[in-house]
């Protein structure tokens, strides 16, 4: 592989990556190689020693995709970050993509329960005023005023619950990246003797 | 050599590297694999993890061979980092050390 071909591979596999983060990269390996060569080195010899650029281009997009999940901590972000440190491993298969779904999972729960009780509050104030015109489906076996403030009520817990869990997923989030951060820091790149 | 081991004892290499002058990517990639066995390329990810925490800074630089060259400067965090990494690194060299040299007793 000699320096033109390297870059270019290199380039291939940071597909998807911000054109500014990749004209940057480029451009550190040509100065790279530029110096190299100064010093009398191959081109062949420094892209061997560099190392494959598939794996240098996982690393680098893993990288960038957790520094801007840091930076802006939405659910798309958070969900490049994870695909892009799947890419370091298989491990990250097990240690990232698993507890991700897990914490989907609770998210999805709490925000079910929230518009399950959200909506039972906002059905049984509607019951309650309705009820008058509709005996033969409505037999209240409570005063109605307290049936349309209970009602209420409820309404107002699962709405609170539901802002309460917009909060949480945002911690969560947070949480995840840093625990992504700490996972990559430690499961990078290939296992390989010798090299790191 | 186990690669994880390399892997955490690169990021306090670099930094030592440059709490002694700034200097630019191919200089450290070489003062590096000079001494520790790695793929050279896995600076390069390294330095931009560094910059994106906080540690380093770049700037350009004219050369007198040509094209300008990307320097990288330790900031104000990365000299605690420095600092504190390599304390950590002492006190950990000296605990293994003590087991290599067969210092600990059985009894």
């Amino acid at each position: 592989m000699n320096k033109k071909e390297f870059l270019v591979n290199l380039s291939k596999h940071l597909r998807g990556i911000p054109g500014e983060d990749k004209k940057d990269i480029i451009s550190d390996f040509e100065e790279h190689f530029d110096m190299g060569k100064r010093e009398g080195r191959t081109e062949e010899d420094l892209a061997k020693s560099l190392g494959d650029p598939k794996i240098l281009a996982n690393q680098l997009r893993a990288n960038i995709m957790v520094a801007q999940a840091e930076k802006e901590t939405t659910a798309i972000n958070i969900t490049r970050a994870v695909f892009a440190s799947l890419g370091l491993g298989f491990f990250n298969l097990i240690f990232i993509l698993g507890p991700f779904i897990g914490i989907l999972g609770i998210i999805a729960g709490l925000f079910a329960a929230a518009i399950g009780i959200s909506a039972g509050g906002i059905t049984g104030l509607l019951g309650t005023i309705f009820s008058p015109l509709f005996p033969e489906y409505f037999n209240l076996i409570v005063n109605p005023a307290a049936g349309i403030f209970a009602s209420i009520g409820v309404t107002c817990f699962g709405v609170l619950f539901f802002i309460g869990d917009i909060y949480l997923t945002r911690g969560f989030f947070r949480l995840f990246i840093r625990y992504i951060k700490f996972n990559a820091r430690i499961v990078t790149g290939r296992e390989r003797k010798d090299e790191v | 050599m186990n690669i994880q081991f390399k892997k955490g004892v690169l990021g306090l290499c670099t930094l030592a590297l440059l709490a002694k002058k700034n200097r630019y990517g191919y200089e450290l990639v070489n003062e590096i694999s000079k001494r520790i066995a790695i793929s050279e390329g896995t600076i390069y990810p390294l330095l931009r993890r560094l910059k994106n925490d906080g540690y380093v800074t770049t700037y350009l630089e004219e050369s007198k061979e040509g094209a300008p060259r990307k320097y990288y400067q330790l900031t104000g965090d990365g000299r605690i980092m420095e600092k504190d990494l390599k304390k950590e690194w002492k006190t950990f060299v000296k605990g293994v050390n003590s087991f290599l040299k067969g210092g600990v007793g059985d009894e």
